[in-house]
């Protein structure tokens, strides 16, 4: 589903990805670990076309990110869901109105609007508080917002970059117990973090980077 | 579905509004003023010209026809005249008529020529020329194929007059050619940069809904609509501040007895002028927001 072939990104002459080949399943569950300024978060933007790589190729679903258009980056996107670790909820907007922002880009009717937001908001157990602003809600609360807006519109695949930054280890828990509800559907999970909590409760494929490299991969915890 | 999409815009660009509201009521009030700059050199423009146009249907063109020419003669410049497009009406003025009338005018001058013994005003044919022919260089090319005409004398028409009034008009033409490109820019920079200040405000929304797949237009609406709003609020105000300086201006005018009946003479814009002016401000709205906004919500980061 996702290929990545020799793929090379660098910041002022400054590699931040080198030479990173790898390869990843429909339907898995990957961690990315690393240090700080490992490349972990440049992988993901070259992931949803934020970045274009200076070397090599990725592909998604078959089609190379390189050859996609302007106007085919939205496109790509709308089958992707993006958590972040800062959450980036709208203020002024309810949660209901946080969540329905990705149909309402792409132009879903107001039932489908209604009907798919309540069952986002049902899966991370915050449809009763539909009606509230994100400053009324814990930062736990606001991170399972961000993840029902990431999985509202059914996306191929959910990238989360270190998004339990911001949570103690019980709300991490809660939250890698969604991620994980949502991978058993089939969505497709890569995960950022140098949180060692995470790994611990994750058993899944681990690929680790740092300077830019793949240094493991293939890395099952059991 | 796109009619939920369109209220999402709307709401988004009343909310751009109402979130810088200070910037929003600034912006507006510049531009106005940006305007009603314009707005008066218009104004001067449009009165000047309309003057000038009611000046040139009451001058007259004195063709004088040679002295002792003989009747047919007279009759033949007469059915010239009358048969040339250009010429709306003419009278025909004795040479006893003319001293006749001078002798009214100029009662005090009129024993200067009772001196001379005989009567030396030339007979003429008063000619008021048709609407499309009183131009100044429209008269004087019909000045100088009149004089050709034989038995014509002299051909007169205030030819300076009328040539430094279309100067005048060609010269505000100008300035507010020149004056309105300026200020259009102006108004143009103002917009752009109280779009800019919006753009920096929601910057983080912008970046949110670039990364849940909105496109670039479904992100710039909002923006758009924003700038016109600008541009249509303040070419509006800009013809209510002018509208209440001109009235202003009339009244003063009218109040001044040696301008009697100039305060009748000055016009404001038609509706319709007005209707275009407004247009104007909406598309001069859009181009600032379209000048900052070229750059946002593109795929790439």
């Amino acid at each position: 589903m996702i290929q990545l072939f020799h793929v090379s990104k660098y910041y002022d002459r400054r590699p931040a990805l080198s030479d990173v080949t790898l390869e990843i399943e429909k339907g898995e569950f990957v961690l990315l670990m690393g240090p700080s300024g490992a490349g972990k978060s440049t992988l993901l933007k070259l992931l949803i076309g934020a970045e274009r790589p200076e070397e090599g190729q990725i592909l998604i679903q078959g089609r190379s990110l390189s050859k996609l258009r302007a106007w085919e980056i939205p496109v790509l996107r709308r089958k992707v869901g993006i958590v972040l670790q800062d959450f980036r909820l709208l203020p002024k907007k309810t949660v209901f109105d946080n969540v329905s922002l990705p149909l309402l880009v792409q132009g879903a009717s107001t039932p489908d609007i209604r009907r798919k937001v309540a069952e986002a908001l049902r899966s991370v157990g915050l449809d009763h508080k539909k009606d509230l602003f994100p400053s009324g809600l814990s930062t736990g609360e606001q991170q399972r917002v961000c993840i029902a807006r990431a999985i509202v519109n059914g996306p191929i695949m959910l990238l989360a970059d270190e998004p339990t930054g911001n949570l103690d280890p019980d709300l991490t828990s809660e939250i890698i117990e969604l991620f994980k509800a949502i991978n058993a559907r089939g969505t497709t999970i890569i995960v950022a973090t140098h949180d060692p909590n995470v790994l611990a409760q994750v058993n899944r494929r681990v690929i680790t980077l740092d300077h830019g490299k793949v240094v493991s991969r293939e890395q099952v915890c059991s | 579905m796109l009619v939920r999409r369109l209220l999402y815009l709307l709401r988004e660009a009343v909310a751009n509004v109402l979130t810088n509201r200070t910037t929003t009521i600034v912006a507006v009030a510049t531009t106005a003023f940006t305007f009603a700059c314009v707005g008066v050199f218009l104004l001067l423009y449009v009165n000047l010209k309309a003057m000038a146009a009611s000046l040139e249907q009451d001058i007259q063109v004195m063709v004088y026809v040679q002295d002792d020419l003989p009747d047919s003669a007279r009759g033949e410049i007469e059915v010239q005249l009358r048969a040339d497009r250009a010429v709306r009406s003419l009278s025909y003025v004795s040479k006893e008529r003319a001293l006749a009338d001078f002798q009214a005018q100029f009662p005090s001058e009129s024993r200067l020529l009772q001196g001379l013994g005989q009567n030396p005003l030339p007979a003429s044919f008063v000619v008021t020329l048709a609407a499309d022919s009183r131009s100044a260089e429209a008269m004087r090319r019909w000045a100088t194929r009149t004089q050709l005409i034989p038995g014509v004398g002299q051909v007169q028409y205030n030819q300076e007059w009328v040539e430094a009034l279309a100067g005048i008009v060609r010269y505000i033409e100008v300035a507010a050619i020149i004056v309105g490109v300026i200020l259009s820019a102006a108004s143009v920079t103002i917009i752009a940069n109280t779009i800019r200040l919006a753009l920096y405000s929601r910057r983080e929304e912008i970046e949110i809904l670039g990364l849940i797949g909105a496109s670039s237009t479904f992100i710039r609406v909002p923006y758009l609509l924003e700038g016109a709003a600008l541009g249509l609020c303040g070419s509006a105000l800009s013809l209510v501040i002018l509208k209440a300086g001109f009235e202003l201006f009339r009244h003063e005018i009218h109040s001044a007895t040696r301008f009697l009946g100039v305060d009748t003479l000055l016009t404001f814009f038609s509706f319709e002028m007005c209707a275009v002016l407004i247009c104007v401000g909406l598309f001069l709205g859009c181009a600032g927001s379209f000048l900052s906004l070229l750059h946002v919500g593109e795929g790439r980061a």
